[in-house]
């Protein structure tokens, strides 16, 4: 495929899973909006306002891992209930197009739940052209490797009941437990270093730092920020290109 | 010319099958460019796994096949360029219009959107979909998803078809809606791998058969050849009584509602017919049907396997 088709595949994969089910179904919408949101609230409650701001980030960050966990139910249900993955799989639509499509209209049904998080942020925190870069790039690097993850375990599924089993683990691993809403040094020491092994803690301390949130943020624990979570980013991808099962074993 | 797909011995175990049980066992076919070819067999014969393998969405375990000259193996990117397949079971994404089903197919495959349009309106009114177009997925009937699951690969540019199962679920007119777009397809130069089992379907549209069973092939070759490979290729129906012994040395009987099933040779179903006209009977003659075929090829498979079950089970109980 040139690159002129594969572009023409991603832009009709958006249409087809994103904008067409927004157009006759928009309750979907509020399904994205809904987590989040209810987690912000929780979180100014229990902690009776102090951490409004890391909600509203925390917030960001979460949107673009519920992408991933809708990503994978729907791609595990198209594939196993409408075999609509055999149905690409015999095209010339590659598998890297294919998941790009998917994750960019999963990304749709996102956005009026990431308008909520950036008005909130305009509204409340302290926007800078810098923090705003920081956050912009962080959900980038979250969406895709949460999508790459999203496609190599939708590709093992034999039912999309198993997405339900897996999906809240993966969630609870990946932005409940790490400190997404909530300062690091909030969590005791063991959970702290726990937390480490989550790239979420890496991604939540950037954006935190660079809004000014909790401890400051010194020029080389950024620089180790980042490169774990492009590490893993790279090895999600890695993953996806070895092990998902485009072809079936 | 050449084949547009060559099987060559082709063996297939899944991953979490019993070891030693194969899906193809040692499958090796042609299939030439630009015909139908129908591929039939009882369910769990393998024709699936045939299918899902050629349109490279399946690994082979032995063996190869390639598809207009490339290996499965090794250059399934040159091959899926070139194909399309309507899997069995599929079903079209149900929040979609039947026209953006077919559109959005097209479009998918890299079809830049003018041709898309005027191969999607051409495609609704040859399959009659036309007054559904509009009409969302999840609220039609199970046949005319299907039909519009045909109508997005036949609409397609691909060289090679690959229909699993396609008419199942239709009614007898859709059916013959399918088979007519099927055989335009044809007429373009194209190929059809067609998995059904209707068998009248198969005998009208295919121009080669494949009968596979137990993952082997059976039989295979133009319908007249099955025909020919029978040991009864005539079937003479008798209406009233005839004697049953005088029929039994000419053949396969059976009785029917009103009267007796002869399945004979040529030169012994003439004789028949002439001694029951001779009794003043009704009779109707004529070569055998695919089903008939199916049934005495298969129903014979099916007795020697449970005759060779049997001895198993008698050898086992002599050497207990
Ligand atoms: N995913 C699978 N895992 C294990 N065995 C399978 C799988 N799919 C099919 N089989 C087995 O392979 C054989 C052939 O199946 P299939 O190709 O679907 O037959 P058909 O399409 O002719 O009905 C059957 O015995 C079936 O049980
Ligand atoms: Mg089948």
């Amino acid at each position: 495929m040139s690159e002129r088709n594969r572009l023409r595949s991603v832009l009709t994969l958006v249409q087809l899973n994103g904008i067409i089910p927004i157009r006759t179904t928009p309750l979907y919408i509020l399904n994205t909006i809904a987590s989040p949101l209810s987690f912000l609230f929780f979180i100014f409650i229990v902690s009776r306002g102090s951490y409004l701001d890391y909600g509203i980030t925390g917030g960001m960050v979460l949107t673009m891992m519920t992408v991933g966990t809708s990503l994978q139910s729907d791609l595990t249900h198209y594939r196993h209930d409408l075999k609509f993955q055999d149905v690409v799989v015999a095209s010339p639509v590659e598998a890297p197009t294919y998941v790009t499509g998917m994750a960019l209209s999963e990304l749709v049904y996102s956005l009026p739940a990431l308008a909520v998080f950036v008005a909130l942020f305009v509204a409340l925190g302290h926007p800078t052209v810098v923090n705003l870069a920081v956050i912009s790039g962080v959900c980038v690097l979250v969406w895709a490797f949460a999508s790459a993850l999203a496609f190599t375990l939708a590709t093992y599924f034999q039912d999309v009941r198993e997405t339900f089993l897996f999906s809240p683990m993966i969630s609870l691993v990946l932005t409940v437990l790490p400190p997404v809403y909530y300062p690091l040094s909030a969590l005791p020491a063991w959970a702290q270093t726990a937390a480490l092994i989550s790239p979420t803690t890496y991604a939540a301390e950037l954006v935190q730092g660079s809004c000014g949130l909790g401890a400051p943020l010194t020029l080389s624990s950024a620089a180790v920020d980042w490169g774990v979570l492009i590490a893993f980013t790279a090895a999600l991808f890695l993953l996806a290109a070895v092990k998902a099962r485009w072809k079936e074993p | 010319m050449p084949s547009a797909i060559s099987s060559v011995h082709l063996g297939k175990t899944y991953p979490k099958a019993r070891p030693g049980k194969f899906a193809l066992d040692d499958l090796s076919l042609e299939i030439p460019t630009g015909r139908v070819y129908g591929l039939i067999g009882r369910n769990g014969a393998g024709k699936t796994t045939f299918v899902r393998i050629a349109a490279t969405q399946l690994a082979a375990t032995l063996g190869t096949v390639y598809v207009l000259g490339h290996d499965i193996r090794t250059e399934e990117r040159a091959i899926r360029t070139r194909i399309a397949c309507v899997p069995q079971e599929s079903r079209p994404l149900y929040f979609l219009n039947v026209e953006e089903v077919i559109y959005l197919y097209l479009k998918l495959r890299g079809l830049d959107p003018q041709d898309s349009r005027r191969r999607t309106n051409d495609v609704l009114s040859e399959l009659s979909l036309t007054s559904y177009r509009r009409v969302l997925v999840s609220r039609l009937s199970g046949g005319i998803r299907r039909r519009t699951m045909c109508a997005m690969v036949l609409a397609s540019d691909a060289d090679v078809l690959f229909l699993d199962e396609p008419t199942t679920g239709l009614d007898p007119i859709a059916r013959r809606e399918v088979w007519q777009a099927i055989r335009r397809a044809s007429r373009e130069n194209r190929t059809i791998v067609l998995t059904t089992h209707y068998l009248d379907e198969a005998e009208a549209l295919s121009s080669r058969l494949a009968l596979i069973e137990s993952g082997r092939l059976k039989l295979e070759g133009t319908p007249e050849d099955l025909r020919a490979r029978v040991r009864y290729p005539y079937r003479v129906t008798i209406q009233g009584s005839f004697p049953r012994e005088e029929l039994d040395s000419y053949g396969k009987v059976s009785e029917i509602e009103g009267g007796m099933l002869l399945f004979t040779r040529e030169q012994e179903a003439h004789e028949v017919a002439r001694r029951a006209l001779e009794r003043g009977l009704r009779i109707s003659m004529g070569p055998v049907s695919l089903e008939d075929i199916f049934l005495d090829v298969v129903g014979r498979s099916i007795e020697e396997d449970s005759e060779s079950s049997e001895k198993d089970e008698a050898t086992e109980e002599a050497s207990a």
